[in-house]
């Protein structure tokens, strides 16, 4: 479904992401790691579109969009969240999800029942509707992880990109969003590449992980394989020990 | 060809095998409608108030148009803020360009004011348009930059080619719009003039706010990367939002050239005329057309008063009072009628209802 080839990208003279290439098929869900700076944010951003490489190519669905610009992107089925929550702080939680329905169908062909209905259905999902006319500044950051969830997958997308959904959470939250996005990824057939700090919970959640260093894949497989991995182990602990 | 069908609570217009549905909500229309009544009397209070005081009505009538040409200039510029979601620095800029163009077409060619007005919204559009790619590569001080020297190049190129722009003297001999001989009576009719267009003005902002287009636009305004990963393409807003508001502050040029009869560009490219009408849209509110309209007033009759009173201090004391402005009301003369409803801050949504 995604296929990154040979993908570099330098910020001057760093190379964010250097020569990497990684096959993701339909359906699965695909851990991304790596200490600060390995280039996961990148490698998001890449695929997105809000970054283009250097080097390269990015194809999505056969289709090759290296080139094409994030709302293009988007409507082919991009959906991403943001590292820090990027909602817009002077609407509604509802009103933010029921703006992603409606620039996503163009406003047409949908009346505002529809909408309305559609993005209270998404809320309640993630067991927001209570918070529905709370302005999304004001919501705590765990809700608002959760509304840029929601509002992500308003969007109907068929790759979901998750950039770090649990940083700032506290243990009990941390699980309960895992609990949720497996049972996203089950209820929408959903591919979802997972950017994540937080190893413990997210070994138990995906199927495959692959691991970066200074913008390099260095190990690539199950979540049991790649904890065992020597390479990982060094990059997350440091040489010297 | 056209065929009018009321229903009830709206009116259904079948024209050119297209439906066009317009809804009647005559409870909102109370606060407009006394709004427009209030804005229409100020004249006759005026010239009441001579009555009793001896004041010059003329120079407070020619505040009020100062006002309204204010108005032609931020609410193009407010729209612009929303739709492009950055601030211009150079909406004077636009401006001079519709008063250079409709003074030098309707000296050198002898066009009628009729005719220089499409002349002058078209060339503004159109130069706004060989610049609206700075929209899409540049942001934040980059572009405030850019805009801001846009008016300094007019201003030079005004003083280099003298001959045909006239420098400090200006291009003289503009025709007038309205000349029946009385003096009194013309300022009026000039007032009611801008009026008629400052509501023009309104009415299609309101409506573009309002509609699908606006919706899009509110979103650009607050994070321009969210509403690329929304999946809208931010670059088709941008550029005809630029472009088209752009062509409106060029009519804000085009009356000021036909109503002084001649068009000065240094007068208007001045950075203190920058300075009041980014002053007048930041008091006017966070993206709102109508705060703008208040402000724009307040701020026009703050500027005579502080000159009759103050004489060579007067621009400092202007400035100190709107600085105090600014520090109290944060968020405009809309934001004190908005705060307690802050959910309608953005443009109520209007899609197709089934």
């Amino acid at each position: 479904m995604l296929d990154v080839k040979n993908v570099k990208k330098r910020f001057g003279g760093i190379v964010a992401v250097d020569d990497v290439s990684i096959k993701i098929e339909k359906g699965e869900i695909v851990g991304l790691i790596g200490p600060n700076g390995a280039g996961k944010s990148t490698l998001i951003n890449l695929v997105s579109g809000f970054y283009y490489p250097n080097e390269g190519r990015v194809v999505f669905g056969g289709e090759d969009i290296t080139w094409k610009k994030p709302f293009y992107r988007a409507k082919k089925g991009i959906a991403r969240t943001f590292q820090n929550p990027r909602l817009v702080g002077n609407m509604t939680a509802l009103m933010n999800v029921l703006y992603a329905i409606i620039c996503k169908n163009g406003g047409e062909n949908l009346t505002l029942h529809e909408a309305s209905a559609e993005a209270i259905y998404y809320l309640d999902l993630f067991g927001l509707l209570k918070r529905r006319d709370v302005l999304a500044k004001d919501l705590p950051i765990y809700e608002m992880r959760l509304l840029e969830l929601s509002r992500a997958l308003a969007l109907k997308p068929k790759l979901l990109l998750i950039d770090e959904a649990m940083a700032g959470l506290n243990p009990a939250e941390a699980e309960n969003v895992s609990k949720l996005i497996t049972r996203i990824r089950e209820e929408f057939d959903l591919t979802i590449i997972w950017v994540e700090h937080v190893l413990r919970i997210l070994m138990r959640s995906v199927e495959r992980v692959v691991a970066m260093h200074y913008g390099k894949i260095i190990a690539d497989g199950t979540p049991q394989e790649v904890s065992r991995d020597q390479k990982v182990i060094e990059a997350y602990i440091g040489e010297e020990i | 060809m056209v065929r009018l069908e009321p229903r009830r609570g709206r009116l259904i217009i079948h024209a050119f095998n297209r439906k066009f549905e317009w809804v009647i909500e005559p409870r909102y229309w109370r606060n407009p409608i006394i709004g427009v009544i209030l804005w229409l009397a100020i004249p006759l209070i005026i010239i009441g108030i001579s009555q009793i005081f001896p004041i010059s009505v003329l120079s407070l009538i020619s505040t009020l148009i100062f006002a309204n040409i204010l108005c032609m200039i931020t609410i193009p510029l407010t729209v612009q803020v929303i739709g492009t979601g950055r601030v211009n620095f150079g909406p004077h800029f636009f401006a001079a360009i519709g008063g250079y163009t409709s003074a030098l077409l309707s000296k050198n060619f002898g066009l009628s004011p009729i005719a220089t007005l499409p002349a002058s919204f078209a060339f503004g559009a159109l130069i706004a348009l060989f610049l609206s790619p700075i929209t899409i590569i540049s942001r934040g001080l980059y572009f405030v930059l850019i805009t801001l020297l846009l008016p300094f190049i007019l201003l030079e190129i005004a003083y280099w080619q003298s001959e045909i722009f006239g420098a400090e003297t200006g291009i003289p001999g503009v025709p007038i719009l309205l000349d029946t001989g009385n003096v009194f009576f013309d300022s009026v009719a000039y007032f009611y003039l801008s009026f008629v267009i400052v509501l023009l003005f309104l009415f299609f902002a309101d409506r573009v706010l309002r509609s699908r287009y606006g919706f899009l636009m509110g979103v650009i305004n607050e994070d321009e990367e969210v509403a690329e990963s929304y999946g809208i393409n931010t670059a088709k807003i941008k550029i005809p939002t630029f472009t088209l508001t752009s062509g409106a502050m060029a009519i804000a040029g085009w009356f000021i050239a036909h109503y002084y009869g001649s068009f000065t560009g240094p007068a208007w490219l001045q950075p203190s005329f920058l300075i009041l009408i980014l002053l007048t849209t930041t008091l006017g509110g966070k993206g709102a057309i109508y705060g703008v309209v208040l402000s724009a007033y307040v701020i026009a009759s703050l500027r005579e008063i502080t000159r009759v009173t103050f004489g060579e201090l007067s621009i400092v004391v202007l400035f100190i009072i709107l600085l105090l402005l600014l520090y109290f009301l944060p968020e405009g003369f809309w934001g004190l009628y908005r705060k307690k409803r802050y959910r309608e801050y953005f443009p109520s949504i209007k899609i197709r209802r089934g």
